[in-house]
């Protein structure tokens, strides 16, 4: 029970990703999602009148025999989802204040997201993704693919990245079902242009997630002298003064993670801001509180 | 202005240590990395406006500190004017009567050209100026005060009589500082002197003040001079024929010259010798025997030279004539070869026979009076009769002397006698085996030691080891065995020499180069009476009247003329005078010691050589008043400038801005506050 509450900078010193996956998702077996597709399985879903070309096979003849109206019975689909983790391993990722990069952070995310898929017999992929695409690892059930999922996780490294619209025209190539796509990143781009990537996505059925992840000093740096900063994705150099850094920059940055979400929901998908001084597990509840919420 | 110490304006390198810090430093620091810089703006211009807004305060204040700080020990000034009062100046004339004025050029003397000199000087001196006279000799000596009466000014000229004293440049240069520094006028300094180049002194002494004009008069140059420059005698005859008398005879800028130097004792002249000086050179003649009789004589040796100073042709020295003292060597028969040893270091090899020796054995002086004998020698003690020691011990406390010799019998004792110290044993070591000890640690200071040293290669086999409790080691052995020791008993003094003065068991008395001195300086060391006064100086030294112990008898001294000298005050309460003029003084202490102190003038101004005139523009270069030309008396009103320390102010000064630079610097770097901001939690 004590390793609920364990910092996430404690848990980077285990070195079996595996067992840092299932120690921090366990627990949390009761969050099944459910598949957006509606099927014919055993779950009864709703009723619905017959056009004209529907499929006779789904109508139900008891009660056509009763009322002489024609109606198609559907039911809800259960585990036969693909869930698609996309994670960023743009530069930007390396950055971390106290000690544990985003990146590290990520891929705990990652890993317990994966595992949790794979506990509930999904579908689960793998996209790693920087400027280009650098890894993927096809959704599957198959026996031994949790253990791929993981060990391309681990072997994520980060990369540059200046434009984050490349590398998901690509992604679209690979991505042909719905399913559930989580993107981890930290977003460093113009809210434009993020939900202008990530929106075909949306547009292709998939239940769409940003997991939008940042350090603290990301949100307020705090600055005691004027300082040279230099942009880890450019190496562009750049003098910023602790009186900027305390007041527009954290207006700028807050504006930045409210359009970002308010443009992620008007888009239909989910935003979840992951602070990297949070424990994991905390994330974790939360994402998860909010789709059941949302199903 | 101008900088005392301008050296240290060098620190004014260290404000580039700020601007480092300031403005260097702060655009080398390593980059910080940051996930993306989109929400920063490149600002350049306001940042480093803002940077340099923030700390260009703190940047002023620091570099004004280390200006401040290197000004500072820079010690700036500014020269102001001296306030104008009453837009005058001091004429001092300064005129020398050292011995030299006494030479002659043209039948008028040197001082009589200088009073003359002077005299013009005054006349030139405008009424409403203030004039002082100085005599220069040994000592500065004001002839008047600060005076505007002419008539008082030229007879204080007048009255300037000639000395026997030998000017001193450095005098004068500090009465003349004094004097400016009391008058707070400008001084314009005549000095009319022969400008003898042995009266100068090192230039930090002569040094000017700095408003001090110094104008100089010569009166004479350099001529021939011949003189009898020294003389060697003993202030004491025991055997007038045993005397050496050595007269060194100096020729100043002189050529070669036969000179008849004769030696006059009494007013007669009992010897004469002739000599050949070299040119600007020196020679000795050599008088042997001396015919004085008993008690003070006054001897002089002269030369013959026919040059302008006849003052120095004569060079006066007192002799006293004297019994030798003498000295009673107690022995019991066994040691004649010590006795011989004695008497050869002593009588024989003496220049002045000053001892005579009488032996006496132990049971013969045990009761008897020892009061004719100068000090005593107890040769290689063995059980003294009844009486003796403590005629002894009565002998010693009266102020006599007393020198115990250990010898092979001794160490049968259980103490030394009169001294008192405990006699442990005997050392010995085998002649056969060649092992010897040797004097390891001496006292060279002692004037029993004296240019003794450490009697290298004398060899000790044999030596009665005392503990020295009441005595005091003078020298020591190599096996820390006290050789000679030293108590002081009542008024007198006891020696104890802790192995014979034979050659039985040391080889010492054969060492002559170290027996016969030692002998002679313990035989005047203990048969002495004390220090004496010195019987020839120096024109300006000092015969000493008292010590601190004898105040209420009265001391008394008597010029060459027969002059008492001193005050009925005086006389009760002086403890030295100067004599100031040649000639034999009667001086008679405040013990009632008698004794005739010969004086002579110093030589050194003898020699006429003048002072090279680059030196004198030196010299007179050191007052901002400069060298002064013929003199005008009327330089008055001159704009004089006097130096203005801006220290005080600097301090002050770097006080506030160290001030400031605190409250700035801790405005500055103290940890920003933290700021609230309004921002939307994630949902």
């Amino acid at each position: 029970m004590l390793q609920r509450f364990l910092d996430p900078g404690v848990l980077a010193s285990l070195a079996s990703l595996d067992l840092v996956a299932k120690t921090v998702v366990d627990g949390f077996i009761s969050g099944l999602h459910r598949s957006p597709d509606f099927g014919f399985s055993q779950e009864f879903a709703e009723y619905r009148s017959y056009n004209p070309g529907d499929d006779l096979r789904h109508v139900d003849w008891n009660v056509f025999a009763r009322s002489e109206r024609m109606y198609l019975k559907r039911y809800r689909g259960e585990t036969n989802c693909q869930v698609n983790v996309l994670l960023d391993t743009s530069g930007s990722m390396k950055y971390g204040s106290k000690g544990l990069e985003k990146l590290e952070y990520a891929k705990f995310l990652c890993a317990s997201i994966l595992y949790l898929a794979h506990l509930q017999r999904d579908a689960a992929g793998l996209v790693v993704f920087d400027d280009e695409v650098r890894n993927f690892v096809a959704p599957s059930t198959k026996q031994g693919q949790l253990h791929r999922l993981l060990h391309a996780v681990e072997q994520a490294q980060p990369g540059k990245r200046t434009d984050i619209t490349r590398p998901f025209a690509h992604l679209m190539d690979f991505l042909r079902r719905r399913g559930m796509v989580a993107v981890i990143s930290d977003f460093w781009e113009a809210p434009e242009r993020v939900i202008e990537a990530v929106q075909p996505l949306r547009f292709r059925g998939n239940e769409v997630v940003l997991f939008h992840l940042l350090d603290p000093e990301e949100i307020k740096p705090k600055l005691r002298h004027p300082v040279m900063l230099e942009d880890l994705e450019s190496g562009e150099t750049m003098e910023v003064t602790p009186d900027y850094a305390a007041k527009e920059y954290r207006q700028k940055m807050q504006a930045h993670m409210d359009d970002i979400e308010a443009r992620t929901k008007g888009a239909g998908m989910d935003y979840f801001l992951v602070d990297t001084s949070r424990p994991l597990d905390g994330a974790l509840r939360e994402y998860l509180a909010l789709r059941t919420g949302r199903l | 202005m101008g900088f005392l110490t301008p050296w240290f304006l060098a620190g004014v390198i260290g404000v580039g240590l700020p601007v480092w810090l300031h403005l260097l430093k702060r655009h080398k620091t390593d980059p910080r990395p940051f996930p993306s810089l989109m929400f920063f703006e490149r600002r350049e211009q306001s940042s480093v406006v803002h940077r340099r807004l923030d700390y260009i305060l703190l940047f002023i204040l620091r570099a004004a500190m280390l200006v401040l700080l290197a000004l500072l020990f820079a010690a700036p000034y500014i020269n102001r004017s001296r306030p104008k009062a009453t837009g005058q100046r001091l004429v001092v004339v300064a005129v020398d009567h050292s011995f030299s004025m006494r030479a002659t050029q043209g039948g008028e003397s040197r001082l009589d050209k200088a009073k003359r000199e002077a005299q013009d000087i005054l006349s030139k001196v405008p009424a409403t100026n203030a004039a002082q006279v100085l005599a220069l000799g040994g000592q500065v000596e004001a002839m008047t005060q600060q005076t505007n009466d002419p008539e008082a000014l030229r007879a204080a000229v007048v009255s300037i009589q000639p000395t026997d004293g030998r000017a001193s440049y450095s005098e004068l240069a500090r009465f003349a500082r004094t004097l400016a520094e009391s008058s707070k006028m400008p001084l314009e300094v005549h000095l009319v002197s022969d400008l003898q180049k042995s009266a100068m002194a090192a230039f930090n002494d002569v040094r000017m003040a700095g408003d001090t004009t110094l104008i100089v008069h010569p009166v004479g140059g350099e001529i021939p001079n011949w003189t009898v420059e020294n003389v060697v005698a003993p202030t004491h005859v025991y055997d007038p024929k045993r005397v050496r008398i050595t007269a060194t005879i100096a020729g100043f800028a002189a050529p070669a010259a036969k000179r008849n130097v004769s030696l006059v004792l009494n007013g007669k002249p009992v010897q004469m010798k002739q000599v050949d000086v070299p040119a600007n050179g020196r020679a000795q003649v050599e008088f042997l025997e001396l015919p004085v009789s008993y008690g003070f004589n006054k001897c002089e040796v002269r030369i013959d030279s026919a040059d302008a100073l006849p003052g120095d042709d004569s060079f006066a020295f007192s002799v006293e004539r004297l019994d030798p003292k003498k000295i009673l060597f107690i022995d019991n028969g066994r040691g004649a070869k010590a006795e011989l040893y004695l008497h050869t270091a002593l009588v024989d090899a003496s220049a002045d026979a000053a001892f005579q020796i009488e032996t006496q054995r132990p049971e013969n002086v045990a009761n008897a009076s020892l009061n004719g004998y100068a000090l005593a020698i107890l040769n290689d003690p063995t059980t003294l009769p009844p009486g003796l020691e403590a005629n002894l011990q009565t002998f010693v406390n009266g102020g006599k002397g007393l020198l115990v010799v250990l010898g092979t019998s001794s160490a049968a004792l259980p103490k030394v006698p009169v001294e008192d110290d405990v006699i442990d044993t005997t050392r010995y070591a085998g002649r056969e085996r060649e092992i010897f000890l040797t004097i390891s640690s001496f006292e060279g200071g002692h004037p029993v030691l004296k240019g003794v040293g450490r009697m290298d290669g004398v060899r000790f086999y044999q030596v009665t080891h005392v503990t020295p409790v009441k005595g005091h080691a003078l020298a020591t052995l190599n096996d820390e065995t006290p050789l000679l020791l030293e108590r002081q008993i009542g008024e007198g003094k006891v020696l104890v020499f802790a192995s014979p003065l034979d050659n039985s068991v040391n080889d010492f008395p054969v060492h002559g180069a170290y027996f016969v001195p030692f002998v002679q300086q313990v035989a005047t060391y203990l048969g002495g009476s004390g220090a004496e006064q010195p019987v020839n100086l120096v024109v300006d030294q000092y015969v000493e009247l008292r010590t601190g112990e004898s105040k209420n008898t009265a001391a008394e001294v008597l010029d060459p003329d027969g002059k008492r000298l001193l005050s009925a005050q005086e006389a009760t309460t002086a403890k030295t005078y100067p004599v100031s003029r040649e000639g034999f003084y009667e001086v008679t202490t405040a013990t009632g010691k008698r004794s005739q102190v010969a004086v002579h003038a110093d030589r050194r101004e003898s020699d006429l050589a003048v002072i090279p005139k680059e030196t004198l523009d030196l010299w007179q270069g050191t007052g901002s008043g400069g060298a002064g030309g013929e003199g005008t008396g009327a330089a008055a009103g001159g704009d004089s400038k006097i130096p203005w320390s801006l220290s005080p102010f600097l301090l002050l000064l770097l006080l506030g801005v160290a001030l400031a630079e605190s409250v700035v610097a801790n405005g500055y770097l103290r940890p920003p506050a933290e700021r609230p901001v309004i921002r939307k939690e994630a949902a």
